[in-house]
């Protein structure tokens, strides 16, 4: 790698500094710049900027207590668009040139794969704060020494929610299920995912019909209607944001919630706040929620978010600053910023957490994190929006995650 | 590939009048958009790359008068009247820099402004989607019609819809200003020499396109999401309506927008997953066989 | 030298690829190395659009198609078969001129608007192909688990240095044949196509067959530059052959001017350093790209290099 920049070289390179010049690093004094990169324009901004906004109340927090072995952090965010070519190329620019040492790459599933390609050729440790994507981590042949994964997990979600729904449905003897998913690999993935789970758990489950409607696509109604025709007694939709809102707008003029019985993974605050008409009574799964777990840590992060930025955290809010909270607690310990310390301090890192099923949270050697707050409950149209939340049953989860790795044969 | 399905729905009724339903509310919506599109191509020779940001804007205006006023109807006129001022503007202001120039061109001045716009739209009403919510009124029960579903929300879009179309071709048939917005399509040359003004008349063209699109966002306000950049998939379905129906032809946008929401209507059931693809097929096919589309001239 | 402008072409080219390959010898910036090789299938991208657009006055919505189709037949050929990293880009840029060929075809005969509207149609069939045929393709999430890197001829592409030398050559060398494809006496022949279409057929031109070959061509070159962005990103994501793609090669052509010929690869610069430099600064990056575009197409109302020939000529007179 470059060495420091001495006046001798820089006069060496005449011509190339010349044409170089917006891409030369600035030196700054002793602050330690962390790279992060999201989605921070576009339909999908939310994503990034919740993300951010944790982010930034981690920094200050981390700054007051004295910084990263004595030195303060300071973020530098990057908007890739959520492209992949563009994401990739600036994980490269915030090593390279913006001069960062730690990397959050709070991307959604596509790019931050392109991100992990890149991470492959630098030595600098890098937390996946928002991709699902189970394989990221669990297969060995993507996963990458220096990277780790700090969020919900695809297929621990999918074991929680179907273990739930499926004792949901033999209460209520449900058994015609619909899905309707947005048609794109998160879609098709994840609710294979949980239609697979699910059958192991109630075999006599039947799905009588199947919408894959487009991302972003404006317009529900012909899907909303081909539910209605199909006449399943439950829905399961992993539909979101904009989508889920609009989908639920629809459906209301059709009456589609008083019908059948809707379950969802994907409801949050801002969809709960935009939701004008929410109905109540949909199995929910709880992505954040001040009141899940219910402790008085929880609640006050959450207020504390409220309180400095007017708007509810999402759930990239909570995975992002526990990104920081991992972080901290590997680099005391690894007392380094190198990627391969850091890497090996996080392995089996267990740290407290606000957020953590048992109030920890723990980075498992596959690199993503285990024992986080998953939990169902239902819906109501008013705070705390849903109720009656039951903890899944984390032993269940890792023991099911284990099968499925070995039918993948991820090890 | 699902025909058998397709099949049983055709002979329910119930299957029947809930899906062209839905495919007519898809339709009529999406037939206001491209109305405006194959309007101005007709008579300016311009593709307006820019026509879904009117839709857009339309929206949000409307979302803020509701959100002010707490009336419906006076939030898709705001957002109608607001989008005929905006679309004055935008050929004012732009367009008319660059009639005659290089399609390139024009679509680089179109494209300036979808960015702008969608920057302007989330500063000022943030990054995140926003939903209008249902006007109490309309919090009623749908209505069932030969066992199939009907909601009353989307039986009055259909009406308001259908009625500018009637006035829109009957403006275009029976009054001057119609008359001359037609010849003016045919031949410009021989327009502008009979001594008409027409850089009013273009002014009013982008006025009546702009104004419809920005109907069409306002009324969706109540059951579509709205979200920086969400012009850009109106905007397409649009230009698809505009091709396959003729461009410049008000009567080809009205088939067209028709076939594609029962296509979308009747293509979730029969061949879900592939309807998109259906309508690119269709779209390239129209273009290889006959390029000026249904109800078009040829150029 | 003014009596051999290939000799002089070729000439400058090689002073060009002396001076870029001997600036990491004498400093090394990760960061420029990058610039330098996504500028180098940019500009290859961008270049061989104008010889469509500036060339022969065909615009072409649909151009980003070739550049995505190349990525992916070169990212599959190379997980799916053994074949060298060599073999592998020219089977994935011979697959995409074939399929220039065929898209041609259909597309060639029709008029300026339409011919614009049916490449776009095309594309984003193409597109809606690649996002569905999940079990090819990886679908929306791309071509997953990264292109082997193989050592070819003493270059090892996983290595970054390589990486910038093996576009450089590729990209000046690309852009050289262009030139030559432009100067030709079949260049010549294709503006008179664009200048004057009736005498062109009256001279005994078969248009059509003109028009196919210059598409074909183009369609080639994109793919050269497709190849040189999957090794980038060391995979292929449809982003690669969506229409906004296409649209960064229409204002690289537009921004730098399409009567010159470096005027798409000085756009492609302007767009790419654009891009970089004010993502550093504000989250509204469109607000400001698309401030520039009204400079440009309302001020200048050409690019920048037709810009300043104008003003030369005007100067000269």
């Amino acid at each position: 790698m470059s060495g420091p920049v001495t006046r001798r070289t820089l006069l060496a390179g005449g011509t190339a500094t010349l044409v170089a010049a917006p891409w030369v690093a600035r030196a700054q004094a002793n602050t330690l710049r962390i790279g992060m990169q999201s989605i921070l324009s576009g339909p999908i901004a939310l994503l990034g900027t919740s993300s951010r906004n944790s982010l930034l109340v981690e920094q200050d927090r981390i700054n007051a207590a004295g910084g990263f072995l004595g030195r303060q952090i300071e973020f530098v965010f990057r908007d890739s668009k959520g492209q992949p070519q563009e994401a990739a190329r600036v994980a490269r620019e915030l090593v390279n040139t913006a001069g960062c040492e730690l990397l959050v790459d709070a991307e959604a599933s596509s790019a931050s794969f392109a991100v992990q390609e890149v991470m492959r050729d630098l030595n600098v440790a890098c937390i996946h704060t928002n991709s699902e994507t189970s394989s990221l981590t669990a297969d060995p042949k993507i996963r990458v020494p220096t990277a780790f994964r700090v969020a919900r997990q695809g297929v621990h979600d999918a074991v929680a929610g179907s273990l739930y729904l499926a004792d949901f449905a033999n209460a209520k003897k449900i058994n015609k299920w619909a899905t309707c998913s947005p048609d794109y690999a998160y879609g098709r993935d994840t609710t294979a995912q949980y239609l697979q789970f699910f059958k192991k758990f109630k075999p006599d489950v039947e799905v009588v019909t199947e919408a894959w409607p487009k991302l972003g696509q404006p317009d529900f109604t012909e899907v909303i209607t081909k539910l209605i025709q199909a006449k399943p007694q439950a829905l399961f939709t992993l539909l979101y944001a904009g989508d889920l809102s609009a989908f639920v707008n629809q459906g209301n003029v059709y009456a589609l919630f008083g019908q059948m019985t809707v379950a969802t993974p994907n409801v949050d605050y801002p969809v709960l706040a935009a939701i004008k008409n929410l109905p109540a009574g949909i199995q929910s799964a709880t992505r954040y929620l001040e009141t899940f777990p219910d402790t008085p840590a929880n609640k006050e992060w959450g207020q504390a978010y409220f309180k400095r930025w007017n708007e509810r955290p999402t759930n990239w809010s909570w995975q992002n600053s526990v990104a920081m909270h991992f972080y901290e607690a590997a680099i005391k310990k690894a007392n380094s910023l190198d990627g391969k310390a850091i890497a090996a301090a996080l392995t089996g890192l267990k740290i407290n957490s606000p957020f953590g099923a048992d109030g920890t949270i723990t980075m498992r050697d596959d690199h993503t994190t285990i024992g986080y707050a998953i939990g169902w409950g239902q819906t109501i149209p008013k705070d705390p929006f849903i109720t009656d939340i039951k903890p899944a049953d984390w032993g269940k989860i890792i023991e099911l995650e284990t099968e499925w790795k070995k039918q993948q044969n991820y090890s | 590939m699902d025909f058998n399905a397709l099949g049983v729905c055709f002979t329910t009724p119930a299957c029947v009048v809930t899906q062209a339903t839905s495919g007519l509310i898809v339709g009529m919506l999406l037939f206001l958009v491209a109305a405006g599109l194959t309007l101005i191509f007709g008579v300016l020779k311009i593709v307006n790359f820019a026509h879904g940001t009117f839709y857009m804007l339309g929206g949000y205006v409307a979302y803020s008068a509701y959100a002010a006023t707490d009336s419906y109807a006076l939030a898709v006129l705001a957002g109608a009247v607001a989008m005929a001022l905006f679309g004055v503007l935008f050929e004012r202001v732009l367009m008319s820099r660059v009639y005659g120039s290089n399609v390139l061109m024009q679509l680089l001045v179109c494209y300036a402004v979808v960015l702008i716009f969608d920057d302007i739209v989330k500063s000022v009403w943030g990054p995140e989607f926003r939903a209008m919510g249902m006007p109490a009124a309309f919090q009623v029960p749908p209505l069932f019609i030969a066992g199939g579903v009907v909601p009353p929300f989307y039986a009055v879009l259909i009406g308001i819809a259908a009625l500018i179309a009637m006035v829109l071709s009957l403006g275009l048939s029976r009054t001057r200003l119609g008359k001359t917005v037609r010849a003016a399509a045919v031949n410009p040359q021989m327009v502008s020499a009979l001594g008409v003004n027409t850089t009013v008349l273009f002014a009013i063209v982008f006025a009546i396109g702009g104004g419809l699109a920005g109907l069409a966002g306002a009324l969706a306000g109540p059951v579509r999401s709205l979200s920086p950049g969400m012009g850009f998939s109106i905007l397409i379905e649009g230009f698809i309506v505009t091709v396959i129906g003729g461009m410049g032809s008000i009567a080809g946008a009205m088939v067209a927008a028709l076939v594609i929401g029962l296509v979308r209507g009747f293509g979730t059931i029969g061949f879900p997953g592939f309807t998109d693809g259906l309508i690119y097929i269709v779209m390239i096919g129209i273009l290889v066989l006959r390029p000026q589309g249904l109800f078009g001239r040829p150029l | 030298m003014n009596r051999n402008p290939a000799l002089r072409d070729a000439l400058f080219a090689a002073i060009v690829l002396i001076l870029v390959l001997a600036i990491p010898m004498l400093h090394r910036s990760p960061a420029f190395e990058d610039f330098i090789i996504r500028l180098s299938a940019m500009a290859l991208f961008a270049t061989s659009l104008n010889l469509l657009v500036g060339n022969t006055g065909m615009v072409s919505f649909g151009h980003g198609m070739f550049y995505g189709f190349a990525a992916y037949a070169f990212g599959l050929t190379m997980q799916l078969t053994e074949l060298s990293l060599p073999v592998a880009a020219l089977f994935a840029v011979a697959l995409t001129t074939i399929a220039a060929f065929v898209v041609g075809a259909m597309c060639v005969r029709l008029s300026t608007d339409y011919f614009a509207f049916i490449t776009l149609a095309v594309q984003m069939l193409f597109f809606s192909v690649i996002v569905s045929w999940q079990s090819l393709t990886g679908g929306d999430q791309g071509l997953r688990g990264g292109i082997p890197r193989r050592h070819i001829l003493g270059f090892d592409l996983g290595s970054q240095l390589h990486l910038y030398q093996f576009c450089a050559i590729v990209a000046v060398l690309g852009l050289l044949a262009l030139r030559h494809v432009s100067m030709s006496p079949f260049g010549n022949t294709l503006r008179m196509v664009r200048d004057n279409a009736e005498r062109a057929s009256f001279v005994g031109i078969v248009l059509w067959r003109a028009r196919l070959l210059a598409f074909t061509i183009a369609g080639g070159f994109a793919g050269i530059g497709g190849v040189l962005a999957a090794l980038f990103v060391s995979g292929a994501y449809p982003e690669l052959a969506d229409w906004p793609n296409s649209g960064q090669a229409i204002f690289a052509v537009m921004l730098g001017g399409i009567n010159s010929f470096l005027g798409p690869v000085l756009g492609a610069m302007i767009l790419l350093a654009l891009n970089d430099l004010v993502q550093r600064f504000t989250e509204y990056h469109g607000l400001v790209l698309g401030v520039v575009i009204l400079a440009f197409a309302l001020g200048l109302r050409r690019g920048v290099l037709d810009f300043i020939h104008l003003v030369w000529s005007k100067r000269a007179r």
